[in-house]
């Protein structure tokens, strides 16, 4: 295995950006809902990205830090997008919530005040304590994502090749001596 | 892939993932109680700390005391399976040896879940949440052999690289 430590923390940019991105724009967002779909993606792209710039093998460890730090990064994005198109979520959020009655479903009757919240600029300890949440909750499943991307790429990763055998003696004739 | 110490780390991992999937699994079910006794702030901040990861519509989700759970069917079949999963772990995986689970049984225990949750997203069928549930706890239940596996081994790969660089600095002062 090789010693060097990876360089981690540029792939985990640029993948938790397009992985927060994806999670903080409405409806696309939903993908989430999909075995967090964005997440265990981007941290996928993570590890193949950390694999291009590292020469050794990767291991699951590796997966699982690089996966991690996709997942905070993910969640600050996120969080930042988030905050401007919250009265959009809203609004989407309460349309759901119509059709299902709409469709002649039981609500429960105090259910609009768990679920969304408010619509206006949450505080800063809301917005705060909601990025902490984001946060654990993405890096968990960046971790998750990254170790199974290790799974994934390691098959399809050449290995690296065995040292070449050295090149065969030349041919003394017996009677050169 | 078999190392020194490992035991005991992967033992180690594997009591705090269980310890951090019952906290996990018990919030889920705190949310509705604490919403059926009126406990709004509470309970608003438990449905909003899973609302990143799951739609929560209230049709796809299984109540609890006249409330729904905090995520939706599918989302608790998949910790629902990852609990079972960690059962078995012991059973099936042991605690002597690091090994991630194939992509040969990877893809097919995913693809129940992808392909009903795809459905679903383009409208072609809508499945009641047993199927949902069912789906989610066959894919659940290989996420530890890959979590445990992977914490252990950046666990272990961390305290070689940390117990490598004395010697590496060591070899430096003495090329100096």
């Amino acid at each position: 295995m090789d010693q060097k430590k990876p360089e981690y923390l540029r792939p985990a940019l640029i993948a938790g950006a397009v992985a927060g991105v994806l999670s903080g724009l409405p409806l696309v967002s939903s993908g989430n809902c999909l075995c967090c779909l964005w997440i265990v993606g981007g941290s996928v792209l993570a590890v193949n990205l950390l694999a291009k710039h590292t020469a050794g093998v990767l291991t699951s460890g590796d997966g699982a830090i690089v996966g991690a730090f996709t997942g905070i990064v993910a969640a600050v994005i996120d969080t930042l997008i988030s905050i401007p198109l919250r009265p959009f979520n809203m609004e989407l959020a309460n349309r759901v919530m119509r059709k299902v009655s709409e469709l002649g479903y039981d609500m429960p009757s105090n259910l609009d005040g768990y679920l969304g919240g408010g619509a206006g600029i949450p505080s800063p300890g809301l917005f705060l304590l909601g990025l902490f949440l984001t946060a654990v909750v993405f890096t968990v499943v960046g971790v998750l994502g990254g170790i199974i991307g290790v799974s994934i790429l390691s098959k399809n990763r050449p290995q690296p090749s065995p040292p070449a055998a050295p090149p065969p003696a030349p041919e003394v004739p017996q009677d050169a001596a | 892939m078999s190392r020194p110490g490992i035991s005991r780390t992967v033992l180690a991992v594997y009591i705090l993932t269980a310890a951090g999937t019952a906290i996990w699994l018990s919030a889920i079910f705190l949310a509705p109680v604490l919403a059926a006794r009126g406990s709004v702030g509470p309970a608003r901040l438990l449905y909003e700390a899973f609302s990143p990861i799951c739609h929560q519509i209230p049709e796809r989700c299984l109540t609890f005391h006249g409330q729904p759970l905090a995520v939706c069917g599918r989302c608790l079949g998949i910790y629902t399976g990852f609990a079972a999963g960690l059962v078995l772990y012991p059973f099936l995986r042991g605690f002597s040896k690091l090994k991630l689970p194939s992509v040969r049984v990877l893809l097919p225990l995913t693809l129940p879940m992808a392909l009903d949750g795809a459905a679903g997203v383009l409208g072609i069928w809508t499945s009641p949440i047993g199927a949902r549930f069912a789906t989610g706890i066959v894919w659940g239940t290989l996420l530890p052999f890959f979590f445990v596996t992977g914490l252990a081994d950046l666990l272990l790969t961390r305290r070689k690289r940390a117990a490598a660089r004395p010697l590496e600095k060591n070899r430096a002062n003495d090329v100096e």
